[in-house]
């Protein structure tokens, strides 16, 4: 009934994660019963649960990585203060608990505190940098949200009910293997990233829409803040990454359940496949979480320094280019596998590459703050600490990037030292920086700044202390993750990084102090006009907090730092820009869809961690149930009309009069420039021109074509899996002895057949002819039907004969290449009958013409998946 | 029809403007037949034919996919060179290239690996780490 599940999961005899999880528990429920007896649950639910706007989306990304932040550290101080003390002895954590200590640090610290940062600050900032009014799918932005949440409750709740995985932050097999670790916390692991993870690839879908689909009229590409092209550079990293790691934990997972054997060291499995295919999404990721970041200090160097950024071309092309190469550069990760000179040497110089658009990027924030005013405040302080520390990182990288040295300090803190370098040092001061930077614009004050200085130098002084001794160590040969040691001489510096970690634990108390004396002060800290630090972009022109619908009006952008120019043409004027024009504005309704989705899949999640698999298809169903709600909704939007947008905007202009007047503090008009300048004076080059946001037809068309692409991707690691284990038959059936090429040919003549009805079923519907797009449909999803039977039915036969996937490795991947082939085929059937009732009860509706653009598409892109899989697995192998 | 949508498409709507019926279908069969032929064509060739020298059927496989999934993205999914499909080509080259990049980068990789790693006196392509048939 409840599978692995029994009282034996609760730890009660180990009092450290015990005690933790009571007293989380406690102040959870305190948490509950506070909001109850205030009555705040009507304003939580209305406001943040069920909100679709990207604002306060963003927000809750942030607030999830602080407190994510807060666990990950605890875990940190416990590894350093157990090696402070573990000479000679066993210290305090045993080598069981320990283990799942620096497993659990490594994957909260990057998929539950550095990507939800990074993902919150692109999702509160990139519309408003737009000029626009929300992310291109807002609901499924809020999917992503929850999603990630379920990632981080499944990952939290491992402390309380069994155990979390002992494989590392990347749980490399053959360790993660069943055979060597059969307990529940390599699947809390697997479970929680595959959740989070499908999150995180909609939001890359969504943000790369968004920002070439939806844009402020004359918001050429070119014209963009640099900010939102680290974002898109980022983004399309996640579309192209993620499918890659969502493969290869679905391996693992088919190892683990269902004894395939893609990575066992039985039947032909490869580890080493592994370790391959995890970084050639891991190294992306790398990119994934600093690009934004790049952008980030970008944006706080150039408002800081009073200049425009130095070299925005250069800084758009090095983006791109890191964009490019991050994807040609992962051996560096496994260098002592054994890959030989030949490729090392390729990989080596290809890192080394990589590190030439990073100086690029460099060099133009020093330039930028050349000769500039530059202003000391927080954010400016945490990019200054960045540039230095970034350096340090980046060098220490480089050199590891040479395969010799790499043999040596492989493994050791070095490397540990490394990482910790250019994460801590980029990301997370980046992260604070962008805290810092934003948050009047998010909250309409802004952050105290006594404090925020204290834990400004407690972070910095502490990572050099924390940091620093673990290079020499490295380079003593010290290794990583070790629970206990016998060399002396390593002490004294285990200790002083442990006081490197206090440090930074005074820092995140300042932090904390900070955040509360700022609420408490927040008149005195108020952000009147919306421009609180003389901003450049548009997210500085509207209201702090903005009003949820961002601007009364869209912005006309007639250059490089829109609101810049904007800004200096009144301040030039002495008085504001002319009223607009205000137009009744369509905003998308509050949806519950992204909480049931993510309850569904909490229950979905723990089901399949416990073997409970009753309660693992009602999850499922649930969250199915709730796809096909949603997918009925009549009504997504509401319409604002136009005088309560003129009634806002009127507060807005009017707080803005100062400023205009020159009566603002802290605003350092710049004028002589801008006189010469004629695009910036207004006169707007029409061949620059953009036209503002795609209609929804083309927003809708190019996200879900972007997902395809992902979606390709995604069978590119199946595909890869299958390349590379194809011959390891293990001594069972080959290729030639099992597939039937007539069976074949029958099943690729459905497809066809089918695809050409669905092309007919679109022309149909073109015309608003029900019966032909009814029937051609129909026909359609017949055809597809038979294609799966076919295939169903050439499983169950080799099933018969003892050549199922646990076979061989060969086996393995056969069945789940075109299995997963065959999956999404039965996904498309199930899609396409609710698209055809759609189609009956709601007619022509642009809406459903929309959807039935999407199945076509997708149903189109599996021929081109089955030409590969026909190609590739049956004709190559059978041929003679 | 706003501007932006003078040089903006969605995927899966080649060209934007009007079509009759029968011009549409017309794509479609046409897309349907060489696809047809590209198939047949595949299966003829992996059938073990002597016209093409046997260590070139891969090659000849290869190219016959390719072009087929060029017949399937310009007449189904109707992918087109104009102006106004600039991003969705795009976003499918970039696709493509990381396709690209995952498959032949693993392949590549994990050949040399199992060239190294090679047990003495094991078959590299036949048990893998020597541990097979168990």
């Amino acid at each position: 009934m409840l599978g692995r599940l029994s009282w034996d999961a609760i730890p009660l005899g180990q009092p450290i994660p015990l005690i933790t999880s009571l007293v989380v528990i406690a102040v959870i429920l305190a948490a509950l019963l506070w909001l109850t007896i205030s009555g705040y649950w009507p304003y939580l639910f209305r406001e943040w649960i069920t909100s679709v706007d990207h604002k306060r989306i963003g927000v809750m990304y942030c607030i999830l990585a602080l407190v994510m932040l807060i666990r990950g550290f605890a875990d940190a101080i416990m590894m350093r203060s157990q090696q402070a003390v573990a000479l000679d002895s066993g210290g305090y954590l045993p080598p069981e608990h320990f283990n799942q200590i620096f497993s659990a640090h490594g994957t909260i610290m990057i998929f539950f505190v550095a990507m939800p940062f990074v993902i919150g600050l692109m999702n509160f900032v990139v519309p408003l940098q737009l000029g626009v009014r929300d992310v291109a799918f807002p609901t499924l932005n809020s999917v992503s949200l929850w999603l990630t949440a379920t990632g981080v409750l499944l990952v939290n709740m491992s402390l309380f009910i069994g155990e979390f995985s002992q494989a590392g932050w990347l749980a490399y097999p053959p360790l993660s293997e069943l055979k060597f670790s059969p307990g529940v916390g390599v699947d809390y692991y697997l479970w929680a990233l595959q959740i989070s993870g499908i999150g995180t690839l909609l939001t890359g879908v969504n943000f790369v829409t968004t920002i070439l689909k939806i844009r402020a009229p004359g918001m050429a590409l070119m014209r963009m803040p640099i900010f939102c092209w680290t974002a898109l550079a980022s983004n399309l990293l996640i579309v192209a990454a993620f499918p890659i790691l969502t493969a290869t934990f679905a391996m693992l997972l088919l190892d683990r359940y269902l004894g395939f054997h893609f990575f066992t060291t039985d039947r032909g499995g490869n580890p080493m496949m592994y370790v391959n295919l995890i970084w050639a999404w891991g190294h992306p990721e790398v990119y994934i979480l600093i690009l934004p970041i790049f952008g980030v200090f970008s944006e706080v160097i150039s408002t800081f320094s009073g200049k425009p950024l130095f070299g925005y071309r250069s800084m758009v092309l090095a983006t791109m280019a890191i964009c490019i190469l991050s994807f040609m550069v992962w051996l560096h990760h496994f260098f002592t596998m054994g890959a030989g000179a030949d490729i090392n040497g390729f990989f080596g110089i290809m890192s080394m590459i990589i590190a030439v658009p990073t100086g690029v990027k460099l060099f133009n924030w020093l330039f930028t703050m050349w000769g500039g005013r530059v202003r000391f405040e927080a954010p400016m302080m945490w990019a200054i600490a960045f540039l230095i520390t970034f350096v340090i990182g980046g060098m220490t990288g480089v050199l590891l990037a040479v395969p010799p040295a790499d043999f040596v300090l492989h493994n050791s803190l070095f490397l540990v030292a490394h990482f910790h370098n250019v994460v801590i040092g980029g990301v997370l001061f980046g992260a604070f920086a962008g805290y810092n930077y934003w948050f009047p614009k998010a909250f309409g004050f802004k952050l105290e700044q006594r404090f925020g200085t204290a834990a400004f130098w407690f972070w910095v002084v502490g990572f050099y202390v924390a940091f620093m001794p673990l290079y020499v160590l490295g380079l003593e040969g010290m290794t990583r993750r070790m629970q206990h040691y016998d060399v002396a001489a390593w002490r004294p510096w285990l200790i002083v990084a442990a006081g490197g970690a206090a440090l930074v634990l005074c820092g995140i108390a300042c932090q904390v102090v900070q955040l509360a004396v700022s609420v408490r002060d927040r008149v005195a800290l108020r952000d009147r006009t919306g421009d609180p630090w003389d901003g450049r972009t548009l997210e500085w022109m509207t209201a702090s907090p903005p009003p949820h619908f961002n601007f009364a009006a869209m912005p006309d952008v007639t250059g490089e730092e829109a609101y810049w120019g904007i800004k200096q043409r009144a301040i030039a004027r002495a008085r504001l820009s002319p009223l607009p024009i205000y137009k009744a504005i369509e905003m998308p309704r509050n949806s519950l869809t992204g909480f049931v989705t993510a309850f569904f899949a909490v229950v979905t999640g723990f089901a399949l961690i416990w073997h409970i698999w009753w309660m693992a298809a009602v999850g499922f169903a649930g969250a199915f149930a709730t796809f096909v709600v949603f997918a009925w909704r009549d009504k997504a939007e509401y319409e604002l009309p136009a005088d309560e947008l003129a009634l806002v905007d009127a507060r807005r202009r009017e707080a803005r009069e100062d400023l205009v007047a020159g009566r603002e503090p802290g605003i350092h008009p710049v004028r002589v420039e801008e006189k010469e300048d004629p695009i910036r004076l207004g006169l707007r080059d029409p061949s620059a021109g953009h036209a503002g946001p795609a209609s929804k037809r083309i927003i809708t068309g190019f996200g879900f074509w972007v997902f395809l692409l992902s979606d390709f991707i995604m069978f590119s690691g199946f595909y890869a899996a299958y390349a590379v284990l194809s011959h390891e038959t293990a001594g069972g059936p080959t290729p030639d002895q099992l597939f039937n090429l007539h069976i074949v040919a029958v099943e690729t003549a459905f497809l066809l057949l089918s695809s050409f009805a669905c092309g007919m079923a679109t022309i149909a519907s073109r015309v608003r002819n029900m019966l032909w797009t009814q029937v051609s449909y129909l026909v359609t999803g017949l055809l597809g039907l038979g294609f799966l039977a076919l295939e169903v039915n050439e499983f169950a036969k080799m099933l018969a004969v003892g050549a199922g996937p646990d076979r061989s490795a060969f086996l393995s991947a056969f069945f789940t290449l075109v299995g997963c082939h065959g999956l999404h085929v039965t996904v498309g059937l199930l899609w396409l009958g609710t698209m055809m009732a759609q189609f009956f009860t709601k007619g022509f509706r642009p809406s459903i013409m929309r959807r039935g653009l999407c199945f076509g598409l997708f149903w189109h892109a599996l021929d081109i998946i089955w030409v590969g899989i026909f190609t590739n697995v049956y004709l190559l192998g059978t041929s003679p | 029809m706003t501007q932006h949508e003078i040089y903006d498409s969605a995927p899966g709507e080649g060209d934007v403007g009007e079509h009759s019926v029968s011009d549409d279908v017309r794509t479609y069969l046409i897309g349907l037949g060489l696809a047809a032929v590209l198939t047949v064509a595949s299966f003829w060739v992996a059938s073990g034919t002597r016209l093409i020298y046997s260590p070139g059927v891969p090659m000849a496989l290869a190219a016959l996919a390719v072009a087929q999934m060029g017949v399937h993205l310009a007449f189904f999914l109707h992918i087109t060179t104009g102006p106004d499909n600039t991003n969705n080509v795009l976003a499918l080259a970039f696709g493509a290239l990381i396709v690209g990049i995952v498959i032949t980068g693993s392949l590549w990789i994990m050949y040399h690996l199992n060239v190294n790693m090679m047990v003495p006196g094991g078959d590299m392509m036949g048990t893998g780490m020597g541990m097979g048939g168990g």
